[in-house]
């Protein structure tokens, strides 16, 4: 377990000195925060339009009929609503290309720079090389998925709106789902290039595909995580639903992991 | 117990899509690579091992086989007694690569830390073994230091450090003074000696002849996947001519000696009788017991392991 333990706290190092992979980190985050600060400006702006800067204390407020009330207030929640599924969306993709990066590099990376080599030849089985390396991504997309959340929070404080219901669930589900994508893009980075075991990672949910098709039960299913029209449309995620898609996810990231390990297992490492 | 067993060992590398074909497909198949074609090797515990090839001899390939980093197309390969497969022999053994790729990211010490922890070194004696090892190595001035600062001799001296943290029985050793200056050599030298003196077993892969015939008690010469030779030096030399050397020999005896096939030198009253073959020594013998004297000494003409080497293999082409 030590050793494990050892390769992950390895592989965060090592992810944390790829300037590559800190850019696009900053680039996802910054991405989330602009559309963030895009869409609360464009609430301000329906706000300024409704009551021409003045705030529902205002005598403004006061005079306006109950129909414009109630028309107010739904722009208000809409707005709302959009900035978070933007939120979501920017911090869901940004999110997903890390996991890519970080999931499809992990283990290729090593074999390319030949410093597996000597990581190998002490007493690591496999498995607890695969393993360690999966551990590590997994503590760096949990601390950009609580940074993401972070950021969702403190913008949302600063616009002073309250958050809806079903974006507390938003950074578990995102979590889930970059967890995902990553078992695959690492067990199809043993077998093909880097990028294009991210690219096929990435397209390989069976969204793409319609219920008749055969691939469509085979193929890992990302849509049930992806919230963005909950948010939107201000629809309810109950926590029995965010068990069992955590459920699948595990299910998910056993078996891509063992395949993974099956492959590994054979590659030469030279 | 052999500290190192490979039985048959064979290793194809194919360039489609990685598949292996077996030895008798692939000679008629021109996009595959025999890189060793039935290795049948011991080296035993204690010993200090040479293993020659020119390049592309299948030097790196038999080494990565040991380690488990590559699958044998055929045979096995075992590490004291167990199969190579077996991780937790690796306990057992130092590595250092030809080509000495680190993690880059850490301090020298940081880097030995990391190593130190996956082996398992006990956490009271890590400090001070690698505080050892530094200075054993003249690292401590850069100890601190990233690796991606180390110039290529450091890194090949930090590499030596990794493989001996543990104090392995075992040191398989890939070129390992290939980047090292020339009193850097001397004290890898130096260093591998003591090791041969506390009984370790060490498998060096070296170019470096003269390197390897000073401090290895056996060597295998390896061309094209093929092992060509085998044995201590002396073994491995196919001269069987003999020295003979002597003192106040009489003239009859000299006479005597003239109508043989031997080479006879004197020099200043001391006589030496080169022997080419064991027919001619046997005969040579006999007439001196017949005068009844006794050589003072006599000496087998041993080659040189460059001689052996470019003996044993084909010879390069002329320009």
């Amino acid at each position: 377990m030590n050793v494990i333990f050892l390769i992950a706290r390895d592989s965060i190092r090592a992810l944390l000195h790829q300037r590559l992979l800190i850019a696009l980190i900053l680039v996802s985050l910054g991405l989330t925060v602009v559309s963030t600060i895009i869409m609360n400006f464009q609430r301000r702006q329906i706000n300024d339009e409704f009551l021409d800067g003045a705030d529902m204390n205002s005598p403004a407020f006061k005079n306006m009929s109950e129909e414009d009330k109630r028309r107010m207030q739904e722009t208000m929640e809409q707005s709302m609503s959009t900035i978070e599924a933007f939120f979501y969306a920017a911090g869901s993709f940004g999110g997903s290309l890390v996991s890519l990066f970080i999931f499809s590099t992990a283990v290729t990376s090593e074999i390319r720079r030949g410093t597996i080599r000597l990581t190998l030849s002490k007493p690591i089985s496999r498995i607890q090389y695969l393993l360690g390396k999966y551990l590590g991504g997994v503590v760096v997309m949990a601390a950009y998925a609580i940074i993401a959340s972070l950021a969702m929070v403190v913008f949302s404080a600063s616009s002073h709106v309250e958050l809806s219901p079903v974006m507390k669930w938003a950074p578990w589900l995102m979590f889930c789902r970059q967890l995902m994508l990553g078992s695959l893009a690492m067990l199809l980075s043993l077998f093909v290039h880097p990028a294009i075991a991210g690219a096929l990672a990435f397209f390989a949910g069976n969204g793409f595909y319609s219920v008749h098709n055969p691939l469509y039960y085979v193929l890992p299913s990302y849509a049930p995580f992806n919230i963005f029209f909950q948010i939107l449309q201000g629809a309810f995620v109950d926590g029995h639903d965010v068990a069992l898609l955590t459920l699948y996810a595990m299910d998910f990231v056993i078996l891509m992991l063992l395949l993974s390990w099956w492959r590994f297992q054979r590659k030469e490492v030279c | 117990m052999p500290a190192i067993s490979a039985e048959k060992l064979q290793k194809a590398y194919s360039s489609i899509w990685g598949k292996r074909v077996s030895p008798a497909q692939s000679a008629s198949n021109g996009s595959q690579t025999n890189a060793l074609t039935g290795l049948t090797l011991e080296v035993r515990e204690g010993e200090t091992f040479g293993f020659l090839g020119p390049n592309g001899a299948g030097k790196t390939t038999t080494i990565l086989l040991l380690l488990n980093l590559i699958r044998p197309t055929s045979g096995s390969v075992e590490l004291f007694g167990r199969p190579a497969t077996d991780f937790a022999v690796h306990r057992r053994l130092g590595y250092l690569p030809e080509s000495v790729n680190l993690h880059d990211y850490y301090t020298g010490r940081g880097l030995l830390e990391f190593y130190a922890g996956l082996l398992e070194v006990p956490i009271s004696g890590r400090k001070a073994r690698i505080a050892d090892l530094l200075q054993l190595l003249r690292l401590e001035d850069a100890a601190e230091k990233r690796v991606s600062k180390y110039s290529k001799g450091m890194l090949q001296r930090l590499g030596f450090a990794q493989a001996m943290l543990h104090d392995p029985d075992l040191l398989i050793l890939d070129e390992p003074t290939a980047s090292l200056d020339p009193v850097g050599r001397k004290e890898f030298r130096d260093i591998l000696l003591e090791l041969k003196r506390r009984g370790k077993t060490i498998f060096i892969s070296s170019h470096i002849l003269s390197e390897v015939e000073t401090v290895c008690d056996r060597v295998a010469i390896l061309e094209k996947g093929e092992l060509k030779k085998v044995g201590t030096l002396q073994e491995l030399s196919s001269s069987t001519s003999t020295r003979l050397f002597l003192r106040n020999v009489p003239g009859t005896v000299l006479e005597a000696l003239s109508k043989m096939p031997a080479e006879v030198t004197m020099i200043s009253g001391h006589v030496t009788i080169k022997c080419a073959d064991a027919g001619t020594r046997a005969a040579v013998e006999e007439l001196l017991r017949q005068y009844n004297i006794q050589p003072d000494k006599s000496e087998v003409e041993t080659q040189s392991l460059e001689n052996i080497f470019f003996s044993s293999i084909a010879p390069p082409p002329k320009l």
